[in-house]
């Protein structure tokens, strides 16, 4: 009897092992499928970039390795280095105006207010519209006889002008996101305890008090978040600027963003390789932003 | 293990709804110093809530009552509303401008990409999230990491994947045949097929599901297989409903691909199609003006009928960063 009980676990020790090893042979079997289509369709493309940016590549291969010739040649490329300028002015322009207008809709919305689903809603609709409708209708807002110029007394065609294209852009654009941003920042309204506010409430401070002391700082995490999101969403821009310009950059290169250079390069020059390292260039700007997020927050926080 | 911790924040919205609550602001009673009270306060809010409306809701507004308009009628003067509204500009743009067509392929798109993400991506979540196997964190990690990397990046190496890769790429005479996926739907979808929001999505949900659903499965015989399909799969509404919505938006709104791969003008998407007309008749206003709202309308629809997943998914997906 006593020789019978190990036998017996052993038994369905291996019949156990077996169990497992038939889980795990169904394991790899279900994520074949999809594993196999994202390593051929974005692990791999994104990797083989690297390869590609070496050489000079034209639409029938390559042509010759280059080793880091296209790099060398982008820091002294000048539309290149005005794509750059042009980006960079964007997000310093867009982030902040993104970030006060859905904070200050998402305060509102998290009131205690009548029709909050609907103003919410409302808020978030832009967000909802493609870019092209989205630029469709601030083209006809902002034509030279539109209801803008109307209202302020002028004539100006704003995206046919190279001083205000750019900004153009960006207002509708600030326009456009910010009911993202307000989503993102009341989920992190949502994360401060309800204790802080009775708390403040014995002080007797009042509301624009409470904000600023209170509710502001207690969003560091959520700044933070939708800060680094926001940079990363307008170093990327391109439809805009496309549809604007007709793929162009156009007027005198003031709507020309990375993006688009690199679209441009690869579709009306054929330099596959130097839009290769356009890419990897403008992913070594976003993954410096990504890391810091990384770094200073584990993983992206909203709560 | 560590990927599960780590993530967790990611989709406290999407838990949240599993439970049936809101998602975002949900109501939290009469809180002290927040807008409870004081009058003055009311009258600022309210006032800012109507300016902000506004700013927000006009835009819209115009382009619809523009859309509705004759053209002489869209160049002169801004009366609010149309004198004598038709529908001419949106059967114009539907037949002579072709945006039926584009309506049509964009449909077509967007539900096949939605369709096979649906199944791949369940699929895929839930070996992830149930199934124990060597190398199932760092398959995750791997698939979580891409989601640092902007899609941009993939531009120059996927048109050429797409076209006859590697014959031309590499000067190999594999594979046999020879194929050419740019200009085709094929080409769109292909690359589209299993996006990372919607593996983690579905992974993240699978993990807040108690086991005991599929223990008892097990019990009754069920594989591995019929286990997903029959317990897991209903059990995951949610989640998949917020696969549903942010991937159906996202194609449907896609520019960047449909513009690089559907080159051919039958083959193009709304969102092309609006950008080539607008190279092309930009004072056409109230047509350009009806095709926008062609194209903003499915959306709209589908957000006012499933608002909560939708604020749900891009909280939890929006996040990836």
């Amino acid at each position: 009897m006593a020789v019978a009980v190990p036998q017996r676990t052993q038994r369905r020790r291996e019949s156990l092992g077996s169990a497992k090893a038939r889980e795990a042979f169904v394991g790899y079997a279900f994520v074949a499928l999809p594993l196999g289509f994202f390593f051929l369709f974005f692990i791999f493309p994104m990797i083989y970039a690297f390869y590609i940016s070496r050489y000079d590549w034209g639409v029938l291969g390559p042509i010759e390795n280059l080793g880091l010739q296209n790099y060398r040649e982008l820091i002294d490329d000048e539309l290149f280095r005005h794509a750059l300028r042009n980006i960079l002015v964007y997000t310093l322009f867009v982030v902040p105006g993104q970030m006060a207008l859905g904070l200050l809709a998402a305060v509102i919305v998290n009131q205690k207010i009548r029709g909050r689903p609907f103003f919410r809603a409302s808020f978030y609709f832009p967000s909802l519209a493609s870019s092209a409708a989205i630029v469709a209708i601030f083209i006809y807002l902002l034509n030279a006889d539109g209801l803008v110029n109307s209202i302020l007394g002028t004539n100006t065609a704003f995206f046919a002008d190279s001083d205000t294209a750019l900004p153009a852009i960006m207002a509708l654009n600030t326009w456009t996101t910010s009911g993202t941003i307000m989503l993102f920042y009341l989920a992190a309204l949502q994360a401060i305890p309800t204790d802080v506010y009775e708390a403040a409430a014995i002080d007797a401070s009042g509301a624009w008090r409470t904000f600023w002391k209170i509710t502001f700082p207690l969003l560091k995490p959520g700044h933070f978040f939708v800060l680094v999101v926001s940079i990363i969403g307008c170093l990327k821009v391109f439809d805009q600027m496309y549809i604007v310009s007709g793929g162009t950059g156009g007027p005198n290169y003031s709507t020309l963003s990375v993006v688009l250079y690199m679209y441009r390069t690869a579709i009306s020059d054929l330099r596959w390789g130097y839009a290769a390292a356009i890419g990897v260039v403008l992913f070594l700007m976003i993954f410096v932003f990504t890391l810091v997020q990384r770094l200073l927050f584990g993983r992206a926080e909203v709560s | 293990m560590a990927v599960e911790k780590e993530a967790a924040p990611h989709v406290a919205p999407i838990e949240r709804l599993a439970r049936g609550e809101e998602p975002v602001a949900g109501a939290r009673g009469e809180i002290p110093g927040r807008g409870g009270g004081h009058i003055a306060t009311r009258v600022v809010i309210y006032t800012l809530l109507l300016a902000l409306s506004l700013l927000y809701f006009v835009p819209f507004f115009w382009s619809v009552s523009t859309s509705l308009k004759t053209i002489p009628e869209s160049v002169q003067g801004f009366d609010l509303l149309p004198d004598h509204p038709t529908l001419d500009a949106y059967r114009e743009v539907l037949t002579e401008f072709n945006f039926a067509r584009y309506a049509a392929n964009s449909a077509l798109l967007a539900t096949s990409v939605t369709l096979i993400n649906l199944f791949l991506c369940s699929l895929g979540g839930y070996a992830f999230a149930r199934l124990r196997f060597p190398g199932r964190e760092i398959l995750f990690m791997v698939v979580l990491a891409t989601l640092m990397i902007p899609d941009q990046l993939r531009f120059v190496p996927v048109f050429q994947i797409l076209s006859d890769f590697p014959h031309t790429a590499w000067n190999l005479d594999f594979p046999p045949v020879h194929y050419n996926l740019i200009g085709t739907y094929q080409g769109f979808i292909v690359i589209q097929m299993v996006l990372a929001t919607n593996l983690f999505l579905m992974r993240q949900y699978f993990l807040t599901i108690p086991k005991d659903f599929e223990e008892a499965a097990k019990l009754d015989g069920a594989g591995y297989f019929k286990t997903y399909w029959r317990v897991m799969l209903p059990l995951a509404g949610p989640a998949l409903a917020a696969v549903t919505i942010l991937t159906f938006q996202g194609m449907w709104n896609d520019f960047f691909w449909s513009l690089v791969i559907l080159q051919n003008p039958s083959h193009y998407s709304l969102t092309v199609g609006l950008s080539s007309f607008i190279g092309q008749y930009k004072t056409l206003w109230p047509q350009l003006m009806a095709a926008s709202v062609i194209s903003i309308i499915p959306i709209a629809l589908l957000f006012v009928l499933a608002q909560r997943y939708f604020i749900a998914g891009v909280t939890a997906a929006g996040v990836k960063g």
